[in-house]
């Protein structure tokens, strides 16, 4: 019920192609989504691949919520092993693949292997089909799937790269529908199959174990949705909407690099400001009912024609304060430029900011940039540089490796500067003032990532779920929290619910919609301990990949107290970091080295990926 | 009760939420293309909502093109029985709203909900891109 039974293989090297039906077993231990991803990342990769290699696996699971009508719970998962992280890869979008790859027939879609010549994979009610795709290797994310619906069907959802993923950016992502998914460089590992797109269309019927009471929870769970204050700050603004309260009230968003956690020149920035001026309607991914995507359109000056779905709560850090850039004109261009070339903005802010900080310090120069005055502040260079990075060009060429590679390649004291967590530039929560975020980072199997735990509203606001009297400056006991959250959130990413549905549905709110939708009941408790599995399981990769203790560790910058603000003198100590991590492996039951022992996996039931 | 369902593409979010929930009510499964509407994306930040008038905006040309009786119109809403439809797509051709289609050998289209008078697909448009027209 609201699975579909199958997996399809493909091999791009051979061009052969194999279905496999799913074990009703496996649907049990790890549901949908994240953990069917978790479970053939394990079950397929060794940790050795090279992440730009053949035996890389490209592997898309859509949440087993998708297509079962329930509100704000069609999101769908992307797994491989991250080019920038060299580890555990993954991204979720919303975008209609998930829903249009479930008719097709399948739960996940696994592909390795390279073609030799750029290919797009089609699949059409089934019936796989490898095509070249010569004609659309070059042309933007938007242009690719144009083309491809012209050429094979408007019905179909496609998933495809631009310029960024062929050109091996490192932190290059995957779009579809103006929806972008894969942030660790999983469009790369598209790219480094010469995968340009996915074109899929499915018309089979997804079924549900009881019609009429899916329905009325649907409606039911559509009313709590829509009066909720989440969908009032969401449809009105978008998911910057607390761009303000996190400056001014926690002065926790980093800017300039994460030289500051308060950006001044804000003002255009904020979606209060940006949104009645520029936003046409709402936009949404598949299935929900509070849109908080936003259709921007510039209609005149500089950046005329500029059209995207944004601009998102992290790409006004990434473009627009970290980079010290008070223009929202250039940042949405930015932004829309990072769409089309498929470039995750997080990462590219993240690596802009980086150079424009090594250019104020004489790290870097009018020579190195080509005779750009890289400077924080400079919204044209923003623009500019993001174009050179798509296309490896000058600067671009060092900034696509990510900050950390980045900063080898450049040397002269830039690791300083250099803000990432194993390779991951993070999103916009500066943890020197949010310690439970600053574990988070450091543990997230991803690399700095604040969705993997979720737990930014719990620690900015204090509480949360089972949660109450969090204190953000406290890095005391926040093992547990972050443990608790991550198995929390890994379950909203099996299910494909949406994390911006805040407090509405928790946990125990999917007891019955399970029920309702595939025929069994699972209970708070049942789905946490999947949710435990599943952490587990992305971490035992990453041990796998050679994770070690000490590359879970934050940078240079988080010993800097933040100079001003609400949070003015916060940081993270080097004693406050050990503690919590250890704090955290304790809680998860590891060892004090961070290896999960055999017991734990056998008490999970997933003793048969152990490899010592 | 319920003349037709007016759009308003421009507030149209692309959810296609009012899909699963139409094929979900009428079909016991969750299908869009056994829905009675059809959200198309014709760009960036364009929708547009395919879902039939029942008169307002034509001349009833799929009753007429039906050569089998299938089509019917009963308290002003026109609606297919599929018991008689056969397949042969005279209707999706003849409609000028393209509001009807063919899937697995059958036509649909919207019927306003005649279950129950209460149209689905507006109860989950949060954001008011559909509404009731009595």
């Amino acid at each position: 019920m609201s699975v579909m039974g199958k997996v399809l293989f493909v091999d791009l090297s051979n061009k052969k192609t194999k279905e496999e039906k799913i074990e009703r077993e496996i649907y049990r231990k790890f549901l949908a989504g994240d953990g069917l991803g978790a479970y053939y990342m394990n079950k397929l990769l060794d940790g050795k691949e090279d992440p730009f290699g053949p035996s890389n696996v490209l592997i898309v699971a859509p949440g087993l919520l998708v297509g079962s009508s329930i509100p704000t719970c069609g999101k769908t998962v992307f797994f491989a092993k991250s080019p920038l992280t060299e580890g555990w890869g993954e991204g979720v979008f919303g975008g209609s693949f998930g829903l249009a790859l479930k008719q097709a027939g399948y739960d996940a879609l696994i592909i390795r292997g390279k073609s030799r010549e750029p290919s797009y994979l089609l699949i059409d009610d089934g019936s796989p089909e490898i095509k070249s795709a010569e004609h659309l290797w070059g042309k933007s994310t938007r242009e690719t799937a144009d083309i491809l619906k012209k050429e094979e069907g408007k019905d179909f959802s496609i998933a495809c790269i631009g310029l960024g993923g062929e050109n091996l950016v490192r932190y290059a992502i995957i779009d579809c529908d103006d929806r972008q998914a894969g942030r660790g460089g999983l469009g790369a590992v598209m790219g480094s199959k010469r995968l340009k797109a996915i074109a899929v269309r499915g018309t089979k019927d997804i079924e549900v174990a009881d019609p009429e009471e899916v329905l009325r929870l649907t409606m039911e769970w559509y009313k709590k949705l829509v009066e909720s204050q989440a969908y009032r700050d969401d449809t009105l603004y978008g998911t910057g909407e607390f761009l303000e309260w996190m400056n001014r009230e926690r002065g926790t968003f980093p800017t300039r690099n994460w030289r500051e956690g308060v950006f001044k020149e804000r003002k255009e920035i904020d979606p209060y400001y940006w949104v009645p001026r520029y936003s046409m309607k709402n936009l949404a991914c598949i299935q929900c009912v509070k849109p908080c995507g936003k259709a921007f359109v510039i209609k005149g000056g500089k950046y005329k024609g500029t059209k995207l779905d944004g601009v998102e709560y992290e790409t006004l850090f990434a473009l627009g304060g970290n980079c010290g850039n008070p223009s929202i004109e250039a940042v949405a261009k930015a932004n829309e430029l990072c769409d089309l070339y498929g470039l995750d903005t997080i990462s590219t802010g993240g690596c802009i900011g980086f150079a424009m900080d090594l250019y104020e310090n004489g790290i870097l120069t009018k020579k190195d940039t080509g005779g750009i005055e890289l400077k924080f502040g400079n919204s044209e260079a923003v623009v500019k540089l993001v174009e050179m990075i798509a296309k490896r060009e000058g600067i671009g060429d060092i900034l696509a490796e990510g900050v950390k590679r980045a900063a080898e390649i450049i040397g002269k004291g830039a690791e300083r500067y250099a803000v990432h967590v194993r390779g991951m530039e993070p999103p916009a929560y500066d943890v020197r003032g949010i310690k439970g975020m600053a574990l988070a980072f450091m543990t997230s199997p991803r690399g700095a990532c604040h969705l993997r735990s979720g737990a930014y509203a719990l620690e900015l606001t204090g509480k949360f779920w089972k949660y109450e009297g969090v204190d953000r400056l406290s890095s005391k006991n926040k093992g547990k929290e972050i443990a608790d959250m991550e198995n929390f959130m890994a379950v909203y990413d099996c299910l494909g619910a949406c994390k911006f549905s805040r407090s509405l549905f928790l946990i125990d709110g999917f007891s019955d919609i399970l029920e309702a939708v595939i025929g069994e009941r699972y209970t708070e408790n049942d789905l946490l301990k999947i949710g435990e599995r599943i952490c587990n399981l992305k971490h035992l990769f990453n041990v796998k990949c050679g994770w070690k203790k000490k590359d879970a560790k934050l940078p240079p910058k988080m010993r800097i107290p933040i100079p001003e603000g609400a949070s003015k003198g916060s940081f993270v100590s080097e004693q406050e970091e050990k503690e919590m991590l250890l704090d955290y492996f304790k809680a998860r039951g590891w060892e004090e080295d961070g290896k999960i022992p055999r017991e734990k996996l056998e008490e999970l039931g997933i003793a048969e990926f152990f490899d010592r | 009760m319920a003349k037709y369902i007016k759009i308003y593409p421009e507030r149209c979010t692309g959810c296609r939420e009012c899909e699963q929930v139409c094929s979900l009510f009428h079909w016991k499964v969750v299908n869009p293309y056994r829905a009675g509407i059809r959200i198309e994306r014709k760009g960036v930040v364009e929708h547009f909502q395919y879902i039939c008038n029942h008169g307002v905006n034509c001349n009833f040309e799929c009753m007429e093109a039906c050569k089998f009786g299938a089509i019917k119109k009963e308290n002003g809403i026109v609606f297919i029985d599929h018991n008689t439809c056969t397949g042969c797509g005279a209707c999706t051709r003849a409609c000028p709203n393209q509001a009807v289609w063919l899937f697995d050998g059958k036509a649909y289209k919207c019927d306003l909900c005649m279950e129950d008078g209460n149209p689905k697909c507006v109860e989950v448009c949060s954001q008011k891109a559909l509404e009731v027209v009595e």
